[in-house]
């Protein structure tokens, strides 16, 4: 748990859409610049857009610098989509991680996509993950059904 | 406890999980004119959606003529939430705790009743659980 003050909690009467710009950054990877909140409502806007990625995805960095909340139906997409790039050896980072987020994830012992503080540290990771799929060092996760 | 420091809320909403974000957006604009830790509300708004979703998808089965009865009190330093469906119920000790071994690496849903026994201070069912509910001290 993180320390009160650092929660961004900010309650705004407008109606808080999801706004998703993707970007592939190289062939198969994907990046995504998520703003506003992932909820019951807006979950599905995500779903839709990582249905056309998941399945030809290397990898996904999700940069969440502008997520300030997060409740069970986005943990849920976060982690279906991470099931889905697993069986296929691919895999999904997210970075920026706010601590109103951070908190839903810690409090739930979330095990959904790898957490990197910086775009840096998880590049350094994408790009050993790739090369470890490249050389058969990293296979595809085979999950009890 | 001063008039200003009350709040209570109650109504009656369809099943419509595209309406749970308006309402919550609507109740906790006025919440905030109460309650200045915005941790607080954070953790509040979040149990009172899983709590919405719940009794509209799990308990009302998403028939949009089917109600969801909300009731909110705040007062006196503590919140009180309360969630009615009109669904057929459940135990909720049958719910696996999505943090074991086995389910947390595996399973992408059952984080809901988790999340919202975290949230608040206290977190109780009723009438075969069709109701939840749940309060939190805010000082
Ligand atoms: N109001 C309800 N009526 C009937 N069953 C319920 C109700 N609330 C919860 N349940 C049951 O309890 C289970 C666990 O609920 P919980 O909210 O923890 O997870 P979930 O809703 O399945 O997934 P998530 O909340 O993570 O999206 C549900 O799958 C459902 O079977
Ligand atoms: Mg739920």
């Amino acid at each position: 748990m993180k320390p009160s003050d650092s929660v961004v909690g900010k309650y705004k009467g407008a109606f808080v859409a999801l706004d998703i710009q993707i970007n592939e950054k190289e062939p198969q990877v994907y990046s995504l610049a998520l703003k506003g909140e992932i909820n019951t409502e807006t979950y599905a806007l995500l779903a839709d857009q990582l249905k056309n990625i998941v399945p030809k995805a290397k990898a996904i960095i999700m940069d969440m610098a502008q997520v300030t909340y997060i409740s069970s139906m986005g943990l849920s997409t976060f982690f279906r989509a991470k099931i889905e790039l697993e069986a296929r050896a691919a895999t999904i980072a997210l970075i920026n991680v706010q601590p109103s987020v951070q908190l839903v994830f810690d409090s739930t012992k979330f095990m959904g996509p790898q957490l990197f503080a910086t775009l840096e540290q998880a590049d350094e990771y994408l790009d050993k993950f790739l090369d470890g799929v490249q050389k058969g060092r990293i296979k595809p996760k085979i999950r009890p059904s | 406890m001063s008039q200003e420091n009350i709040f209570t809320l109650y109504e009656k909403l369809p099943t419509n999980l595209k309406q749970i974000n308006p309402f919550l957006d609507r109740v906790f604009d006025q919440l905030a004119a109460h309650i200045k830790d915005a941790e607080q509300l954070f953790k509040v708004k979040l149990a009172l959606e899983e709590a919405l979703t719940n009794a509209m998808r799990h308990g009302n089965g998403l028939k949009a003529s089917r109600k969801v009865t909300v009731r909110i009190a705040w007062g006196d330093g503590q919140i009180h939430l309360d969630v009615s469906d009109e669904g057929k119920g459940f135990n909720p000790r049958t719910v696996p705790d999505p943090t074991q071994i086995g389910y947390a690496e595996n399973i992408p849903g059952g984080r809901g009743i988790f999340l919202m026994q975290k949230m608040m201070d206290r977190v109780e069912f009723y009438d075969g659980g069709r109701g939840i509910r749940m309060v939190k001290k805010i000082l």
